[in-house]
């Protein structure tokens, strides 16, 4: 790599980095915020744990807490800490960065002579969470979830939700204790000791956030962009090289309408779709933040899974509008 | 008794005090300029700030409990990533960046091009060509524009500008061919210039196209905020 290339890929590092900081710092104010605000967060607790339900009602708190997709990682582990059904969880994690006022008010100002894709986005969004939690609920929280993550939501869930073997205590065949009467109050902590919690929580997804966005800059100076738009016509191809492209740009779901509207024009609508469909769920960028989260396993589960899904959706967008 | 913050809270005040000195210095330096749009630069600033607060609220917390190996090497780690995008500035070739993009722009809807010829930046001249395509509409126009050069190839080079919706990340390269003063050497990538001249009419593999004949040629330093919206 030429010394030119290799400060090419630092000031794209430095832009990635520059404009997700800030998104990711309004993400963990929020999370903060809650946590300070809803000591115990019950409220969560009280979330829908139905297959289809749960993954909605999370989708819809997207339109509560609106961050983009660095911001809502840390929303989404607050939820996940808090006890809030995976389902619930997992569907505003990866429906949030769509299904928020910013990024709908900002695909509707960049594409406002396609009306269709005003509605075909925040559909398949949701499309994509149900899938992507139904997924990833068949598999135990104890292979999907990060160790740390399982530890610090224990704590928060009645030991009668909770298998034997997760519990790693008890005996076999006696009755799980009685849950915690639900007015039992929380005590809430010390401001101080809520943002302390909250900076640590901060540095630690900024670490991975730097992870991801040198990975994000190296793969862009690498991968020619016009590779990726050269198959622009074909109705597969096309969806599946704006799906790359998705993964390798890395941009916030609320400017990302505006970076399609460049090449809207030279791709059939599915991959238009698609492009505005898996980066908010999954880019380069975000591998690193999801970590906190997620298993690796689980991450790649989610990233394949993810890929089908927002495939297919395209594939029917093009059948019905091209 | 004096006061002294415990390791562990002034690692982790160092931590968030040196992004909130990226953020901020990033403002300051006019670094933003070159990274990002300026509709962003005031999210960043005060990001910064809180950021800076949040640093000297650690300091005065005074948190003595000890931090897990694991953590404090994180912290560690993050507070080199800080100082690296501290101490070492974006130095971008806009040619490089430029050369792995497509330059297939569209125009959005509802553009209007009411600035007269000699007024016009290099980016409304692309606009105005994409939508009005015919050179000759334009032959004679007298054209005073500034930008890099984008070498091009099988090709002259071009002078081109970046135009960004959000940051770098997302930069589209747009440019003009040009008929360089045979007189002058020419010119090499990268390089800023200042061209005035008029748009004149050739024809490249059978297809008629608009392109600037340069008359005078000037090199001029790197605009403060060389990015287009």
């Amino acid at each position: 790599m030429g010394l030119q290339r290799l400060a090419t890929t630092w000031a794209l590092f430095q832009a990635l980095l520059v404009e997700a900081m800030p998104f990711l710092l309004i993400g963990v104010a929020i999370a903060t915020l809650a946590r300070w605000v809803s000591p115990g967060g019950r409220w969560v607790r009280k979330l829908p744990s139905q297959p289809l339900l749960g993954p909605l009602s999370g989708a819809a708190l997207g339109f509560a807490l609106p961050a983009c997709e660095c911001g809502n990682v840390p929303v989404a582990r607050r939820l996940l800490a808090s006890g809030a059904p995976l389902g619930a969880a997992l569907g505003f994690l990866f429906a949030a960065p769509v299904l928020n006022p910013i990024v709908l008010a900002s695909t509707w100002a960049a594409f406002p002579n396609k009306p269709w894709l005003l509605l075909a986005r925040p559909l398949g969004a949701v499309v994509v969470a149900v899938a992507l939690a139904t997924l990833l609920g068949q598999r135990s929280e104890a292979l999907l979830l990060t160790p740390e993550l399982l530890e610090e939501r224990r704590l928060s869930q009645p030991l009668s939700q909770v298998s034997l073997l997760d519990r790693r205590s008890g005996l076999i065949g006696s009755q799980p204790p009685a849950p915690l009467p639900a007015d039992v109050p929380v005590r809430r902590q010390p401001l101080a000791e809520v943002l302390g919690h909250g900076s640590a929580e901060f540095l630690g997804l900024a670490l991975l956030l730097v992870f991801g966005c040198l990975v994000a800059a190296l793969v862009q100076t690498v991968l020619p962009r016009s590779w990726l738009l050269a198959v622009g016509g074909a109705p597969t191809l096309s969806i599946l090289s704006l799906m790359l492209l998705s993964l390798v740009v890395s941009v916030c779901s609320s400017v990302d309408a505006f970076l399609a509207l460049g090449f809207a024009a030279q791709v059939t609508p599915g991959a238009l779709l698609a492009f505005l469909l898996l980066g908010p769920v999954i880019d380069l960028k975000l591998i690193g933040l999801f970590g906190v989260l997620l298993r690796p396993r689980a991450i790649l589960l989610t990233a394949a899974g993810a890929g089908l899904v927002v495939l297919l959706i395209g594939q029917w967008a093009n059948l019905i509008l091209l | 008794m004096r006061w002294r913050p415990s390791p562990n809270s002034g690692l982790k005040a160092l931590s968030l005090g040196l992004w909130g000195v990226v953020l901020v210095q990033s403002g300051a330096s006019g670094r933003l300029d070159l990274l990002l749009r300026a509709v962003f630069h005031p999210l960043v600033w005060i990001s910064g700030g809180l950021l800076l607060v949040l640093a000297v609220l650690e300091l005065g917390s005074g948190n003595e409990a000890p931090l897990p190996p694991r953590q404090r090497l994180g912290l560690f780690a993050g507070c080199l990533a800080a100082l690296a995008v501290l101490l070492l500035p974006p130095e971008p070739s806009f040619a490089e960046l430029a050369a792995n993009r497509s330059q297939d722009f569209q125009p959005g809807p509802g553009l209007n091009f009411v600035v007269p010829p000699g007024q016009r930046s290099l980016t409304e001249w692309v606009r105005l060509l994409r939508s009005e395509p015919d050179p000759k509409l334009h032959q004679g126009d007298p054209v005073k524009i500034s930008g890099f050069v984008l070498p091009v190839p099988g090709d002259r080079p071009q002078l081109a500008r970046l135009l960004v919706r959000c940051c770098l990340v997302d930069a589209v390269p747009v440019g003009l061919p040009v008929l360089w003063p045979p007189d002058q050497p020419t010119p090499e990538a990268d390089q800023w210039l200042a061209i005035e001249g008029v748009m004149e009419n050739e024809t490249v593999a059978g297809q008629n196209r608009s392109v600037v004949r340069a008359r005078q040629v000037r090199p001029i330093p790197r605009p403060q905020r060389p990015l287009e919206p």
